[in-house]
């Protein structure tokens, strides 16, 4: 599903932000990629998004290598995948209905197929009734299950989240994540990048923590912070 | 792309107008400027072509006698145009002939010349020569002859306005050139504040896997929409401004009595300009809003 063969990143300023990674994510897995700000994270998640190329390395996303992709083909690996970001990145003149539909409109998707797909997605976040309303109208937890619902409803077989619970209150952040993993459930692979210590303490999933550009530790069945001493632990 | 997409990003471009009101104002202004000032350089220039191709039609002089000669006057100066071996032909255009064409050309306007007789009429004498190249040392010979007051030529001034077009030409070419070039980069700035207000939006699209071409679509039919009612705007006032200046015009030479140089009327020359208008608007509409975007959708 995704797999990180030795990546390195050096940005051009100098900066490290990731050194001799391997990670291999299989289908199905739900996996919090946690580690202080500066640590990588997000390095990260603009790799898997081809939003940067590694300097060094391959990248595999749903069976292509995406580090020799070539730029025009970029839409159509992201269309494969369901992005969540902690600013939601809703479009502000459209209506909720419309932000979700356009992830399907590019995709130049049958107007029945989007008159299906659509409410069958804000259904799942639990959000029909605010079809019509605008994003800004909405409030901060809500405005993410839109950008979820945009993100799942060309069923993409990989959902990445990029901090999804950063802007929200802890009661909402529990919301979004219940979601995240009735999708897991639905089959679809979720990586999430968190700072959320609660939330992953919790919720015992696979944790990769990564700190300076290196991972620190792989653990199944994981939590924030190293308790568990028979981990595996990278040095 | 499929036919629901086109209309998709059709209704998109439509809606963005609408919805930067300011900005498209601020855009068509300048569009419609841009194409004015072009037409009047144009217009000039096609008035002025014409001109030159009427005149060299018409390889006649004209001799003009005396208002005030009487007829036995008259008979001694077509006498020495007769005897001339130089002219193949003279026609007599008598005071009545040219208070006719005068009445005839006043058209509605006839009114001015109440109250007057054809007396302040000269009569002339229409002219057609062998040998157009002898016509220099003609001219000098015709108006030595007692009781001639002028002779025109057109050829001279044929030779001075096909100097002049040139001219004019090369001005306005570079003129228009040089201006057509500012309205891009105005209308790109223009169209870069909608597209840097809306920076936010394209990189949503492009994370969402919208292609490049995807969001271009909506900003050039935008700038394509602004670009046509830029053109008709400026149609409009050209058209109207240069309508009554060719009225006006037209009048004033005809109580001058001239009609050497005449104005094509807005009809002949209307659906030129139009169609050029419609075209640079839409080329420097799209052309702008294709630079504009381009930045934003390295993501």
């Amino acid at each position: 599903m995704v797999e990180f063969i030795d990546v390195t990143k050096k940005y051009p300023n100098g900066t490290l932000a990731l050194s001799k990674v391997n990670i291999k994510i299989n289908k199905g897995d739900f996996v919090f990629i946690v580690g202080q700000s500066g640590s990588g994270k997000t390095t990260f998640i603009k790799l898997l998004l081809k939003e940067e190329d590694p300097t060094e390395g391959s990248i595999f996303v749903n069976g292509y290598e995406i580090s020799s992709m070539k730029r025009k083909d970029i839409p159509y690996l992201r269309r494969s995948l369901g992005v969540v970001f902690q600013d939601f990145r809703l479009l502000p003149d459209k209506s909720v209905y419309d932000n979700v539909a356009f992830a399907m409109r590019i995709t130049e998707a049958l107007p029945k197929e989007i008159r299906r797909q659509v409410p069958m997605a804000l259904g799942l976040v639990g959000l029909s009734r605010k079809a019509d309303a605008l994003p800004g109208q909405l409030s901060g937890g809500e405005q993410q299950r839109i950008a979820l619902a945009r993100a799942i409803v060309n069923n993409p077989s990989l959902l990445i989240a990029d901090e999804p619970t950063g802007n929200l209150d802890p009661d909402t952040s529990w919301d979004i994540m219940k979601l995240l993993i009735e999708i897991n459930h639905r089959g679809t692979t979720v990586i999430i990048a968190t700072h959320e210590k609660s939330i992953v303490d919790s919720l015992k999933k696979r944790v990769i923590a990564i700190d300076k550009g290196i991972i620190v530790r792989d653990q199944q069945k994981g939590t924030y912070e190293n308790e568990d001493k028979n981990c595996k632990i990278y040095t | 792309m499929k036919i629901r997409t086109v209309k998709f990003i059709l209704k998109d471009g439509v809606k963005n107008i609408y919805r930067n009101k300011l900005m498209s104002l601020a855009s068509i202004s300048i569009i419609v400027a841009s194409l004015t000032t072009f037409g009047i350089f144009y217009l000039m220039i096609i008035n002025f072509n014409h001109n030159v191709m009427g005149l060299r039609e018409q390889p006649e002089m004209q001799v003009f006698c005396n208002p005030e000669l009487d007829d036995v006057g008259v008979k001694l100066v077509e006498n020495a145009l007769v005897q001339n071996s130089n002219i193949k032909q003279v026609t007599i255009v008598t005071k009545e002939q040219a208070f006719e064409k005068v009445k005839h050309l006043l058209g509605d306007n006839v009114d001015v010349l109440e109250g007057m007789d054809n007396s302040f009429l000269p009569v002339s004498f229409i002219i057609k020569l062998n040998e157009p190249e002898t016509s220099q040392e003609l001219l000098v010979h015709l108006q030595d002859i007692n009781g001639v007051d002028k002779v025109t030529y057109p050829q001279k001034t044929v030779e001075f306005i096909s100097r002049f077009t040139r001219g004019i030409q090369v001005i306005s070419t570079l003129l228009t050139a040089i201006l057509l070039i500012v309205s891009v980069f105005i209308i790109t700035n223009t169209i870069k504040l909608t597209v840097f207000a809306r920076r936010k939006e394209i990189s949503i699209m492009k994370y969402i896997g919208a292609t490049n071409w995807f969001i271009r679509w909506p900003f050039i039919i935008e700038g394509v929409i602004i670009g046509i009612i830029g053109s008709i705007v400026g149609f409009l006032i050209s058209g109207y401004g240069y309508n009554e200046l060719e009225v006006r015009f037209t009048k004033e030479l005809l109580l001058s009595g001239t009609s050497i140089i005449t104005m094509l009327k807005l009809n002949e020359v209307g659906l030129l300009i139009f169609l050029l208008y419609l075209v640079l608007g839409c080329t420097v509409g799209a052309f702008g809003s294709m630079i504009s975007i381009r930045k934003y959708l390295k993501v």
